[in-house]
């Protein structure tokens, strides 16, 4: 099954991806957006991670992206939980009014 | 047959992920989102790795993604408002920034990308031998995981709670 996929065409595919991913957390607005941004961009990472561990006959690959996968659980937690404390205080998650760190 | 499958999963993953962007409604862009990392399992499926696939499936879609939709559902959170931008060469600046990160992008995968074109050994799907890796050279950082996952759970525990205390 390895030998039919190039890996040009995961390459390709993984950073299409992440520049997807780069313009959502570029041109939106909404916290939570830009929060699926960078899990897109983390999933095309894994998508190359899983491509290069398949071309060159490891698992190492798959033992990494296992990692990512669990960290960003608890990275998307704890992240939500930082919204929701947010949205307490200033009933909004547009990140042009969230200004609570510029002054 | 194997690459045609690959292409098509890829091809909906970016299509999807691109309609996550594009939607206004946060509801819609998680929905489109699901979708995506869907598509995303099948290309690890046909790149030999069902288990990450299931992972895929089990925690980002399944997991992730219904955490998402529970914070929305929680903040009620309405579609994104377009008013006027107070600086609009921000909007035009990240366009040129965009342009210039995918060319560099897709030259340097065409410069390097079908170096590395021949596989020592195909890869079968099997799950054992993973677990063997996790469990033996990898056990350190699988129990580390653990402490980060329980410290991530308090601290979300009390980032999210009601300041009622004195």
């Amino acid at each position: 099954m390895i030998g039919s996929i190039p890996l040009g065409d995961v390459l390709l595919a993984s950073g299409a991806l992440f520049t997807v991913g780069i313009a959502g957390a570029l041109l939106r607005r909404s916290a939570i957006a830009i929060f699926l941004s960078i899990e897109v961009m983390m999933n095309a990472a894994n998508l190359a991670l899983i491509g290069y561990g398949s071309a060159l006959g490891t698992r190492e690959g798959q033992i990494v992206v296992f990692f990512v996968i669990a960290i960003a659980a608890a990275e998307a937690s704890v992240g939500l939980a930082i919204f929701v404390a947010v949205f307490r205080h200033k009933e909004t998650i547009d990140v042009n009014k969230i200004n609570l760190l510029r002054w | 047959m194997a690459r045609l499958v690959f292409d098509a999963a890829a091809a909906l993953t970016i299509l999807f992920a691109a309609v996550m962007v594009v939607h206004r409604h946060p509801v819609k862009s998680v929905l489109a989102l699901v979708v995506s990392f869907f598509g995303l399992a099948v290309c690890y499926v046909m790149l030999s790795a069902p288990f990450i696939a299931a992972i895929q499936v089990i925690v980002y879609a399944g997991a992730i993604l219904v955490l998402f939709l529970f914070v929305l559902m929680l903040l009620n959170v309405g579609e994104e408002t377009r008013e006027r931008e107070p600086w609009p060469f921000q909007r035009i600046f990240s366009g040129v920034a965009l342009v210039v990160f995918a060319g560099m992008l897709l030259g340097l995968l065409r410069a390097h990308g079908s170096a590395i074109a021949t596989p020592r050994a195909a890869l079968t799907g099997e799950i054992a031998p993973l677990a063997r890796l996790l469990f033996s050279r990898y056990l350190l950082p699988f129990e580390a995981l653990s402490v980060l996952l329980l410290a991530a759970l308090v601290g979300a525990f009390v980032l999210a709670q009601r300041e009622n205390r004195p």
